[in-house]
């Protein structure tokens, strides 16, 4: 298990990156004059995007450096760009329903659709994704994205009850379900568990309440709220038998591991993430930046996305889908990602069983976030 | 008296277990360390430095560890110049608010980190300075100088009070004797207090978390691996820390504690 | 100490010494917690922070039943925290006070350094593992035919992470507290029919009463303070007020609430502090 994971770890390039930056690193002094050289790129992004598996042989390619903050959840996002002068982040990964927010604060810059082949788009939905656009004007690029449904322990659920979010409730679940500590996705699916479908995130004060009524239901199961590595570590070593609030981005990672884990979009339907690349307002080095989306949307940079260590992102254009098909049919397989399949995440949203992640349509971020402290609380 | 013999026992076989408590972590993370399982568990995987060539090799943990030599360097400096100015100013003068000066540099290790990080990121961000190394230094600066303050006033108080007021007798102004008599006697004090403080500081992670931005330190690094995509990295990572801190603790020792603690035995026994 | 009393409008040398460390303290410490104080009665518009005088993060905190709920929550772990702590810590301090020679004391207490100069994280990462379902322990439990038992994510866990940071510190605060006090009363007690339990309960503990308060009051800090042992090992379950306030910035720029969070928490720890150390210093009346 560990020699297949370690595999997935150090490919042969990166450790090429690596014999050299093991050289440099060696030579202590010099290392800071040596990289101040190269061109130092900031990066704020969700855990992984940054490590050396997805940029290391762009790094070596073009001289470059990426010097990543990692942040978990959007809120934290806009938090963390707010406390930065302006022009810190050149790059910004974004979760896709925050790039709205990020546009109307005034945080990113403007893009040219030229610069991009939206043709290729294995959805007609992540060329025009919504708040990408505004005013005819592009703003930020999807790079890839995931479902999240119900995760589990193949040992304590079975795939049947894994068809539907009732499983969270199941009594020898008591303690054992997890939250990944984030509101949106944890209080979206309870809006569909209580059957809101396409309307989850657009909730009147009736639904709204029936929403919280179920989400609290479920507080005695509750086993712990976690953040990205909590999360991983307690479905690993069994402390918590299903989640509530992720997808095959963190089961993905174990399952290759070994792990008995599993996620499924169940029959209430299932949420997508998606995440998108943005330019830093006042970036000093928007060219290479550029580059570099243009690159995580080639077919290489879609595998990467696709086989990344930290968690894995679904390929969104079909030449990157070939691509990964062409060179890691297994992973493809595992994930639905070769046509025809049936659990074919492009199959899946064609069916309407995949919502997009949005923010709340009639509360604001901050009474969902109130609610979610208070149901921690409770 | 049997009694007394078994309750002496006793107590030693708890002083044991207490010192199994306190280094079951320290000693267990040494053994991930070389545990090749990204998620170790019982029964251990095989042998394996995979976690030290990986930190190693990885560039950003050697910068990190280059910000916080940086910042424990220019703490230990800053703060040890900072405490050696109060415990002097404590040892000869005495002035109006003299409570209020000392409570002025020796409240903020009583106040919670977490508190600090953020009062101090929020002060950072609005005079435009957050994210900057220096501005962990100056964090790290206030919560080092008490230590350093502490160690150096316990020297000066084995000082002769007649020392200076004989050096200033025989002709020397008031700075040469600080020069001459006044440093030279607290000498081991000022090394072992640097060290200490670049050993607190190199080991700081909530405030350099909050206000670090780009600029992380070595903590912060075990932090966001601790958060993020946990692996036995953090292990690797942390015996290194373990390491530097250590050096530096057994500088401080060998230089001044040991000798601070006979000369107070020897001060209490006259 | 008899020193030339100096009468001078401004002592340059004396001015030397004393200024550098309140011109620090002021921009570095007192500035930044009066601006969080401040903080607090600012307002948040689309995720930026506009300063304001207004009452609504301390109505909308305070108003909150989570709020109290995390708050009792938070002082009751600390105060078990403590408690505990100096339970254990006592007989071994004791032991290490009185029981063994200078020079076991010495390497005892230099053992009880090292800890502090190890990561806290990396410590509290370890302990996730050991008592992990599938840990150390529970493994061991199994041989003997036990367990599973269910140690992380509970409040057992969180007070775990807690020794782990406050032990040491205690340990050797109250071994510094025991070796202060004057034995030859131990043994006068003790010769004139003092049973050992009542020697150390009426005589070693009301004698060494300053230090070994001033090392709860440390414990209770710490573990007021700190949130990593309640968030990686108690799973934030319920979250306690450190947690609480790196929750709110992370929601949103939310600052001014986590001030508020802040500030309470500030005045709990001095009125604690407060209460700790008078009763420390308070001369002792007749017995």
């Amino acid at each position: 298990m560990a020699s297949n994971n370690k595999s997935s770890f150090l490919t042969p390039s990166r450790r090429d990156v690596l014999k050299y930056g093991g050289a440099a690193a060696l030579s202590m002094p010099f290392v800071s004059r040596a990289w101040a050289q190269t061109v130092e790129i900031n990066m704020l992004a969700w855990y992984g995007h940054g490590e050396p598996d997805i940029v290391g042989e762009f790094e070596a390619a073009n001289n470059v450096k990426f010097k990543p903050k990692y942040y978990a959840g959007g809120d934290n996002m806009l938090g963390l760009i707010a406390q930065s002068p302006a022009g810190t982040y050149d790059i910004i990964l974004s979760d896709g329903e925050f790039v709205q927010q990020l546009n109307a604060a005034g945080y990113i810059e403007e893009l040219n659709a030229a610069d991009y082949n939206f043709d290729d788009m294995l959805h007609d939905d992540f060329k025009q994704f919504p708040g990408h656009w505004a005013d005819g004007k592009l703003h930020s690029v999807m790079v890839r994205c995931g479902h999240l449904g119900v995760s589990y322990n193949k040992n304590a659920v079975t795939a049947e009850e894994a068809q539907s979010y009732k499983c969270f409730w199941k009594p020898e679940l008591k303690g054992k379900v997890g939250h990944f500590d984030w509101h949106l996705p944890s209080l979206g699916m309870m809006s569909l568990t209580n059957g809101n479908g396409a309307g989850l995130w657009d909730l009147d004060d009736a639904k709204w309440a029936a929403v919280k009524e179920t989400t609290m239901s479920l507080r005695p199961q509750a086993g712990g709220f976690f953040d990205y590595g909590g999360t991983f570590n307690s479905l690993k070593n069994g402390e918590m038998q299903a989640m509530c609030g992720i997808g095959d981005w963190i089961t993905g990672v174990l399952e290759k591991d070994g792990a008995p884990v599993a996620s499924v979009v169940p029959k209430e339907g299932g949420i997508q993430w998606t995440e998108s690349y943005c330019i830093g307002k006042g970036s000093e080095k928007q060219e290479i930046v550029k580059k570099f989306i243009q690159y995580m949307l080639s077919p290489d940079g879609q595998v990467k996305s696709a086989q990344m260590a930290a968690y894995p992102g679904f390929a969104i254009t079909k030449a990157g889908r070939a691509r990964l098909n062409e060179v890691d049919k297994k992973e493809a397989e595992r994930t639905g990602q070769v046509d025809g399949m049936p659990n074919d995440p492009i199959t899946l949203i064609k069916e309407g069983r995949i919502h997009y992640r949005d923010i709340p349509k009639q509360q604001s971020l901050e009474d969902w976030n109130d609610f979610w402290s208070e149901y921690k609380n409770a | 008296m049997t009694l007394e013999r078994g309750l002496t026992w006793f107590l030693r076989a708890w002083v044991g277990v207490v010192f199994v408590f306190v280094f079951t972590p320290i000693i267990f993370s040494l053994i991930f360390s070389f545990n090749s399982q990204r998620f170790p568990t019982i029964p251990l995987g095989e042998f394996s430095t995979q976690w030290y060539e990986t930190i190693l090799a990885d560039r950003d943990v050697w910068q990190a560890a280059w910000t916080s030599i940086i910042v424990a360097v220019s703490t230990s400096i800053l703060a040890t110049f900072l405490g050696f100015c109060t415990a002097y100013s404590d040892y000869r003068y005495n002035f109006r608010f003299k409570g209020a000066y000392l409570a002025l540099i020796l409240l903020p290790p009583t106040i919670p980190l977490i508190i600090m990080a953020l009062a101090m990121l929020a002060w950072f961000s609005r005079i435009g300075a957050s994210g900057q190394v220096w501005s962990i230094i100056a964090a790290h600066t206030v919560l080092t100088a008490p230590f350093a303050m502490a160690i150096i006033r316990l020297r000066l108080s084995q000082m002769d009070d007649n020392l200076e007021a004989a050096a200033w007798n025989l002709g020397a102004s008031e700075w040469a004797t600080m020069r001459h008599v006044v440093l030279p006697f607290c000498k081991p004090a000022i090394v072992s207090a640097a060290c200490l403080c670049a050993a607190v500081s190199f080991d700081e992670f909530a405030i350099a978390w909050f206000v670090s931005g780009l600029n992380k330190t070595v903590p912060v690094v075990i932090l966001e691996i601790v958060t993020g995509n946990i692996d036995p990295q953090v292990n690797a990572i942390g015996t290194f820390v373990f390491l530097t801190s250590m050096t530096l603790v057994v500088a401080a020792q060998l230089l001044f504690i040991a000798r601070a603690a006979r000369g107070m035995k020897q001060g209490a026994e006259t | 100490m008899t020193l030339p009393a100096k009468k001078k409008s401004f002592d340059l040398y004396a001015m030397t010494w004393r200024l550098p460390i309140i011109v620090w303290q002021l921009i570095f410490f007192v500035g930044p917690l009066l601006f969080m104080l401040a903080m607090s009665f600012f307002v948040v518009k689309n995720y930026r922070m506009v300063e304001a005088f207004e009452f609504t993060n301390w109505e909308r905190m305070l108003g909150r039943g989570y709020f109290w709920d995390s708050y009792l929550l938070t002082l009751g772990l600390a105060s078990l925290s403590t408690i505990v702590a100096m339970v254990i810590a006592f007989p071994a301090a004791y032991a290490l006070a009185f029981k063994v020679s200078d020079n076991v004391r010495r390497w005892a207490i230099f053992l009880l350094i090292i800890p502090f100069f190890t990561s806290y994280l990396v410590r509290t990462f370890a302990w996730y593992v050991i008592l992990a379902e599938s840990g150390v322990i529970n493994a061991f439990l199994g041989y003997l035919g036990l367990g599973p038992y269910t140690m992380l994510n509970t409040k057992f866990g969180t007070l775990v992470g807690y020794m782990t940071l406050t032990l040491p510190l205690v340990v050797i605060l109250q071994t510094f507290a025991l070796s202060n006090i004057d034995t030859r009363l131990v043994e006068a007690a003790q010769n004139l029919g003092c049973k050992p339990f009542a020697a150390v309960w009426r005589v070693v503990i009301p004698l060494a009463k300053t230090g070994l308060i001033i090392a709860a009051l440390f414990c209770f800090i710490l573990s007021f303070g700190d949130f990593v042992a309640p968030y990686y090992l108690g799973g934030s379950k319920p979250p306690t007020l450190p947690i609480l306030i790196i929750d709110t910035t992370k929601s949103g720029q939310q600052w001014p609430r986590a001030a508020v969070v802040a500030v309470v928490m500030m005045v709990t720890l001095f009125a604690v502090a407060y209460a700790a150390l008078t009763a420390a210093y308070r001369k002792r009346g007749r017995t």
